[in-house]
């Protein structure tokens, strides 16, 4: 699975680089201003903000482009490198699948630890780490529109890491289903948009459900986000994952 | 026998391309698949290469059915480019390495040299004809049991034509089955051992060459218009 996981890695190398060239950049104007604007601790407060939300953004994007890409694994001709090797649909799923995390993570820790760095410069450089979070906030309210609570943001980030896994699982079994059950309509593409969307609609749907059975109401007194949370999307992410590979392996002609 | 196709149907809505195609190859043989545009083959040899699912019928290779491991034997050469766009023609080779166990890279670099493609030159960069040099370079130096060549001949030259010839021809033995498809009568003619003509899905006939030239002493295209 490995020399699989190998090449769908580098199918997604060209965008991978741009997101970290635009993380270079961001990093350059940190040190720029730590260098040519000392005194200036809003600046660091704002490329700190800034790092954190676009490690938000590059996981949306790269999610979405592994969908793309297995689309175009099923669609094109270049289908039959990957369908031709002599490797079982689950491995083949199965490499997809944890290449796409793998990037998702790789991007998204990228702009997480970089922030973070910045954000420890700014505090050695600025002699305060309440001065920098003041700056971070004012800027987060300002231009965001929200108050950030930094003791939740690492759980802010598993959930959000998770949940959007599930959303690629979702986009995979909506593929596969447009090039398999669906592939006679002349409507494949929109109604896998549907299924994508309705599938998203019933899992938020059945979360919100099972917090008000009497086992799970306990769950509901987190607010926000909750480790259950977590422990549901790993849940529906495993079945997603098993429906994708069973319909692959029963319908998929390429 | 190599492959046994029972009754193998293949539905496209409400066309069926393959059509209840009951069809057995023997060890060591080549076998020209010949047939109109449109008349089944490409859909035959995607079902034996495993890249698309039968509506209906039984694919036993070797004795069982068909299953995902025997494409480790089965090398199969579409007729369209195929390979993916980053790559270079070295990473094809590298690529086959990493997952057909009977891929001889020494072979693939002795081939692409023949067929004068640089390792450094770009996939998607490369003309039609050095595309299908580079899939036959492959899929040639793969040792499968069977090999599926779907049009191998298309857009290429006619010197690069006989070079390809010969290659088919030295990797024929008697533990390789060959099946080519192709609209190009007099180029197979003098070294396949059966004809097999497929019309609108079906199964016309299967000749053996050799036979019908002692026999009636037609050529292969004489027999083909005679059939279809």
């Amino acid at each position: 699975m490995g020399k699989l996981i190998k090449y769908e890695w580098k199918k997604q190398r060209t965008s991978r680089l741009v997101i970290m060239a635009a993380l270079a950049v961001g990093i350059l104007a940190f040190v720029w201003g730590l260098i040519f604007d000392k005194g200036n601790a809003s600046a660091a407060g704002i490329v700190v903000v800034l790092m954190f939300s676009m490690a938000f953004l590059v996981l949306l994007y790269t999610g979405i482009e592994s969908i793309l890409v297995l689309n175009r694994d099923l669609r094109t001709k270049q289908s039959y490198m990957l369908w031709m090797v002599p490797k079982s649909i689950w491995e083949i799923l199965g490499a997809k699948f944890i290449a796409a995390i793998l990037q998702m993570f790789v991007v998204f820790v990228s702009f997480i630890v970089a922030g973070c760095i910045c954000l420890g410069v700014a505090v050695v450089e600025y002699g305060g780490i309440r001065t920098v979070f003041e700056m971070a906030d004012v800027f987060a309210q300002k231009v965001l529109s929200v108050n950030i609570s930094w003791g939740d943001l690492f759980m802010l980030c598993t959930s959000v890491f998770v949940a959007w896994t599930d959303i690629i699982c979702i986009g995979f079994l909506s593929v596969i289903l447009a090039r398999t059950v669906l592939v006679k309509s002349r409507f494949a593409g929109l109604l896998a948009v549907i299924i994508f969307f309705a599938i998203n609609f019933a899992v938020d749907k059945v979360m919100n459900i099972l917090y008000y059975i009497p086992a799970f109401e306990d769950a509901r007194v987190f607010a926000g986000w909750n480790p259950w949370d977590v422990v549901y999307y790993i849940f529906i992410g495993v079945v997603l994952f098993g429906v994708s590979g069973w319909v692959a392996d029963k319908k998929l002609s390429v | 026998m190599i492959l046994e196709c029972k009754e193998l149907t293949k539905w496209y809505g409400d066309t069926a391309a393959v059509a209840e195609l009951t069809l057995n190859l023997s060890e060591g043989k080549i076998y020209g698949f010949l047939g109109e545009n449109g008349s089944g083959k490409t859909t035959w040899m995607k079902m034996v290469a495993g890249l698309t699912k039968p509506s209906h019928g039984e694919i036993i290779y070797k004795g069982h059915p068909l299953c995902y491991r025997d494409k480790g034997e089965i090398a199969y050469m579409a007729t369209e480019p195929f390979f993916y766009d980053f790559m270079k023609v070295g990473d094809v080779g590298d690529y086959y390495a990493d997952f057909f166990p009977d891929f001889d890279r020494r072979r693939f670099d002795e081939l692409i040299g023949k067929m004068n493609l640089i390792p450094g030159q770009k996939v998607k960069n490369l003309s039609s004809g050095m595309n299908a040099k580079l899939k036959l370079a492959a899929v040639l130096s793969r040792r499968a049991s069977l090999c599926l060549l779907d049009e191998p001949l298309n857009g290429i030259d006619y010197k690069a034509r006989e070079e390809i010839v010969r290659m088919i021809l030295e990797e024929a033995d008697e533990k390789k089955t060959f099946v080519i498809s192709t609209h190009l009568l007099e180029e197979i003619e003098s070294f396949i051992d059966y004809a097999v003509f497929i019309r609108d899905g079906q199964l016309v006939d299967k000749i053996d060459i050799e036979s019908e030239r002692m026999r009636s002493g037609r050529s292969l295209a004489e027999i083909y218009m005679d059939l279809m």
